[in-house]
């Protein structure tokens, strides 16, 4: 595997002499294309070093000058309560989500992709049903139970069902992922007299590493930016997150405090950032030590 | 040993231990399942037979949602329009996904800095800053305008013409086509290399490649992206809920049909309605699921 | 397949059981438990509101101020923006978790009254609990749903036309009298247009309040009779809509797909901010809102134009309080209620955060406190006030009639109805709904 590697890494570096004037147009293609990308980033960062009234008037996409006014006004929060609070907040509710969605969702794609069980296709297609469900008939019904729990204004709501698997979407994910790693391995483990469990966590995990990671990200992503549970469940400001702390600033019957929000949306993103250019270096890396586990 | 069933009893331990594993590593999901998914969907599913404006009990109406939602004229608007973005929006973003994926799959310099670029607006979700944005690109005075203009062409008001709305916010869509894009590059990864090796040795060029070896290795991965954007466009809310203001306006032209049933649950407090309309969609989603899965045996491959 | 059927009733029963006890705790348990308040046990209310985030930091204090005033009880705070404010609250109330006190709209206040989800405050405002011998009679009656007390004012305000002098005087454009009638609002939107600049922005649908309203009442009609039916005829609407058809037709107001696009866009984006419409309907309070994004001019507010010969179209707009039904302690919220709209200590904060103290003791008390704008905002609401005439309140339904009036009126706008037509439409659906 490693030779391969090699080989792969000189074979790049003599592809790229021989077509360099097509690289460069992929290069200015990749490019533009980001730039359409990134517009509205850039329109909001630097929207958050405007002044309040300058946002939506003035016209002019750069600052006339750039102040810190509304990011020391956003971060401030509220009561004595800052942003930095908020951001804590939701960097354990996060968390404590990805842990939960990696083990429950992955232990049940193993068993839906690789262990044969009685009502195997009914119990899929049941999980695949959860999912069809437009949630803003069961918010209720959910609100209730939670409530009847007492688990209002607690985290738990937000951080419990991910233990249990509920996000059908991560299972179905690594169970394509899972299909796709070639039965050869097991076979041999298995001849090696490796259990289930074993196979599980130190074979298919491993090499589902990819499927893994995606749902990292995107358990991150969504629930950092989901705020409509987060608002329903936490009433506390102390408990509130970064998702419920920026909906503070807009009131859509009068003022909103267009520059508070932008500052901490921009800051917002920063952790997703970090965590989205941290982990697809794993994301690569990953498959490497997987192959040559392999 | 054989038992008064004629089985033999070592195939039946087997098959219990098989299934007692395997239900092992199921059980945080059925757990999750039969107490957070079953009762609130239960609950739905009965609502749905009632008339229920959540303060009060409810009441049995039988099937007087269904039948009623055959004739109101904004349900079937809005499964019009909820039809047209899925069927525009769920292609468009899963080839430009598709397309973008394996552009930066080559290697490519800068690779994460592009990767990381091209995941941006997926970052904004359903953010207001969102909504504004997109009133500064399609409004009537926007950028797509002041750029039509600039080449002489008179452009419309696109976000709020009845005939254009619907799809700025398919453009929307594709626009945010960071999360397909990453399952593919994740997928993409997982191919793995001496198949290429092998296809370089035998002459392949790089377009035979991608179609003998890249597309068949995919399609487990195109098949969940198809089917879960498939799932999020039929039930697509936040789009037309911050673009339009949640009103589904102009003319109904954004009328989605989650956000239409939003309007029911929450604005008229008919949770009843909203409830059905609810199951109506879960039926139409899961037959065309089901659709979905049993062509997908034609033409998915998985390493078994 | 029987195996099914009872599995699927022995869920619906757990639900079942679940939503009627959600739904049934509380109303019992609530008089036994508020008794013994005074003897210095710690009581928790719950309080809610929405707003933006200067609107929490000015009520958190005064919660912490009557904190203060009253130890003993302890005042948790829930809030939000505006429209997750009430999905959140529904939930509340549907999973009979509600707060105790909550900030009450016009809006919503029917919806969530007659479904008995507020407490009539009757008996609280008679013990003198809450105290609204300072209130106006009309204020203290637009508190009233059924003649019943619903809810409390804490800010008042009216609606009324901004425009900004500045403009006005740079177009050679007359100022509007405030005595005028909805002809010289036509004239002057014509005039206006004939600067180059649209008169206002498509006033035609949208909410059915505050515009339609007004022309309605000012026609001797409403929109909703005591009973809860449709109280105004097709020819006032079909007048209504003509009115503002004609405008659009000679191009005096913006097309059909211009005025969408602003019709969703935040203060800070509206048309008038925007400067591409010289009049706008405004409710008084926010006049120091819109002052802010002027750098020149000192808005002035004009009352509604009139009907010739015809009656006052006023009524009394505002932010309310309420306390819920299941609430477990009525008389702390109540005590709460006094306290944000009687309190010197709460008002000097509040001052007009929404809109006009209810209090008129109070508005004379925050006078001096205010800027000039909101100065202005005070004494536009207090000259109008004595003209406001009760308003009934909407009958169950009144979103879907909303619904209705708005589609209809776009359908206008985008050219696929005639006036007749929609208003038929209107008509036949309004009636169909209120039946």
């Amino acid at each position: 595997m490693k030779q391969i590697n090699i080989n792969v890494a000189a074979e790049n570096k003599t592809r790229k002499v021989r077509i360099k004037p097509a690289r460069i147009l992929l290069h200015a293609v990749i490019i533009s294309l980001g730039l359409l990308m990134l517009y509205p980033l850039i329109w909001m960062v630097l929207s958050s070093f405007k002044e309040n009234t300058e946002i939506f008037q003035g016209g002019s996409f750069w600052p006339k000058s750039f102040t810190l006014e509304n990011y020391i006004q956003g971060w401030t929060g509220l009561s004595g309560i800052t942003f930095g609070k908020f951001f804590l907040n939701s960097l354990f509710v996060v968390g404590v989500a990805i842990i939960g969605n990696v083990l429950s969702c992955s232990m049940a794609a193993y068993a839906f992709a690789r262990l044969d069980f009685t009502f195997k296709k009914i119990l899929f297609a049941i999980m695949l049903v959860t999912l069809m469900l437009p949630f803003h008939v069961t918010v209720i019904p959910q609100y209730i139970m939670f409530n009847k729990l007492e688990w209002i204004n607690t985290y738990l709501p937000l951080t419990l069902p991910k233990f249990l698997a509920t996000e059908g979407f991560f299972i179905f994910l690594i169970v394509q992922f899972m299909r796709s790693i070639p039965r050869e391995l097991e076979e041999a483990a298995e001849m090696d007299g490796c259990g289930p469990i074993k196979m599980y966590w130190f074979l298919i995990m491993p090499l589902s590493l990819p499927a893994l990671i995606t749902t990292m990200i995107f358990t991150f992503i969504w629930t950092w930016n989901d705020f409509f549970t987060q608002l329903l469940y936490l009433s506390d400001m102390e408990k509130f997150t970064v998702a419920v702390g920026l909906r503070m600033f807009v009131d859509a019957m009068g003022e909103s405090s267009w520059g508070a929000l932008f500052a901490m949306s921009t800051l917002s993103l920063i952790p997703l950032f970090i965590i989205f250019i941290f982990f697809q270096k794993y994301l690569i890396e990953g498959i490497t030590t997987g192959g040559v586990k392999g | 040993m054989i038992n008064p069933w004629g089985v033999d009893t070592s195939i039946m331990k087997s098959v219990l231990r098989k299934n007692a594993v395997a239900y092992l590593f199921l059980s945080p999901w059925l757990i999750g399942l039969l107490a957070l998914s079953v009762i609130p969907m239960g609950a739905s599913l009965y609502f749905s037979f009632t008339e229920y404006d959540m303060f009060s009990s409810p009441q049995w109406i039988g099937l007087e949602n269904y039948s009623g939602m055959i004739e109101d004229p904004k349900y079937l608007k809005s499964i019009e329009v909820t039809l047209t973005y899925v069927l525009f929006s769920v292609p468009l973003q899963l080839s430009f996904a598709l397309g973008v994926s394996v552009l930066l799959n080559r290697g490519l310099r800068g690779l994460k800095i592009y990767r990381a670029t091209y995941y941006v607006p997926s970052l904004f979700g359903g953010s207001v800053a969102v909504a504004l944005l997109w009133r500064q690109l399609f409004g009537g005075e926007g950028l797509v305008n002041k750029f039509l203009a600039s080449i002489g062409i008179e452009g419309a008001n696109w976000i709020s013409s009845p005939d254009t709305a619907i799809y700025t916010l398919i453009i929307l869509a594709v626009w945010q086509f960071g999360s397909p894009m990453l399952i593919f590059l994740a997928g993409l990864k997982g191919i793995p290399n001496e198949l290429y090796e092998a296809a370089n040795i035998d002459g392949a060029g790089k377009l035979k490649q991608f179609f003998s070896i890249t597309l068949p290795m995919l399609t487990p991965i195109i098949l969940f992206n198809l089917i879960m954007q498939i799932i999020g466009a039929f039930q697509a809310f936040t789009p037309a809920y911050i673009v339009s203001g949640g009103e589904g306006g102009p003319l109904d032209s954004t009328l989605f049909y989650t956000l239409y049933l939003y309007q029911k649950a929450f604005a008229h407090f008919q949770m009843g309605y909203a409830s059905a309309m609810a199951w109506a969609l879960l039926i139409m989603i899961a037959i065309v699921t089901a659709v979905i899965f049993a062509s997908s045996k034609k033409w998915v491959f998985y390493q078994e | 397949m029987n195996k099914f059927r009872s599995l699927f009733i022995s869920l619906i029963s757990v639900v079942l059981l679940i939503a009627v006890a959600g739904c049934s705790g509380g109303s019992s348990e609530s008089a036994s438990k508020s008794g013994g308040d005074g003897e210095g046990k710690k009581v928790e209310i719950r309080f809610a509101w929405w707003g933006d985030t200067k609107r929490h930091e000015i009520y958190n204090s005064i919660v912490d101020r009557f904190e203060e005033k009253h130890p003993n009880i302890k005042v948790k705070r829930e809030f939000g923006g505006w429209p997750e404010y009430w999905e959140k609250m529904a939930t509340q109330i549907a999973g009979g978790n509600a707060p105790d006190v909550v900030s009450m709209h016009q809006f919503y206040v029917s919806d969530y009254a007659r479904r008995n989800s507020l407490l009539n405050l009757d008996e609280l405002v008679k013990s003198g609990d809450i105290n609204q011998d300072q209130f106006d009679e009309a204020t203290v009656d637009s508190g009233k749903v059924d003649g019943k007390i619903y809810m409390i004012a804490k800010g008042i305000t009216m609606s009324g036309w901004a425009y900004n002098p500045a403009l006005f005087d740079k177009l050679g454009v007359s100022y509007p009298d405030p005595n005028w009638t909805w002809e010289d609002f036509g004239k002057k939107v014509e005039e206006l247009k004939a600067k180059g600049i649209w008169g206002t922005q498509d006033f035609s649908g949208g909410q059915l309040q505050p515009n339609f309203r007004y022309f309605a009442r000012q026609n001797g009609q409403d929109l909703f009779t005591e009973d809860g039916k449709l109280g105004f005829e097709k020819e006032t609407l079909i007048k209504w809509w003509s009115m503002w058809d004609d405008l659009r037709k000679k191009e005096a107001i913006p097309d059909g797909a211009t005025s969408t696009e602003y019709e969703s866009a935040p203060l800070e984006q509206n048309m008038f901010v925007t400067g591409k419409t010289a009049m706008h309907q405004i409710p008084a309070n926010q006049l120091h809102l819109y002052q802010e994004q002027f750098k020149e001019g000192e808005l002035e507010l004009v009352p509604y134009p009139n009907v010739k010969d015809g009656e006052n179209g006023e009524y009394i707009e505002g932010a309310y309080l309420s306390i819920t039904q299941k609430s477990k302690h009525p008389k702390e919220a109540a005590m709460f209620i006094d306290f944000f709209v009687n309190a010197k200590e709460s008002l000097e904060l509040f001052k007009v955060e929404q809109g006009s103290p209810g209090s008129a003791e109070m508005a004379e008390f925050v006078k001096p406190l205010l800027s000039v704008p909101q100065q202005k905002a005070v004494d536009f609401i207090q000259e109008v006030v004595p003209d406001a005439r009760p308003a009934a309140y909407a009958p169950l339904g009144v979103n879907e009639v909303e619904q209705a009036f708005k589609d209809n009126a776009s359908a206008i706008i985008f050219g696929q109805h005639s006036v007749d037509e929609a208003a038929d439409k209107f008509m036949k659906t309004a009636e169909g709904i209120l039946k």
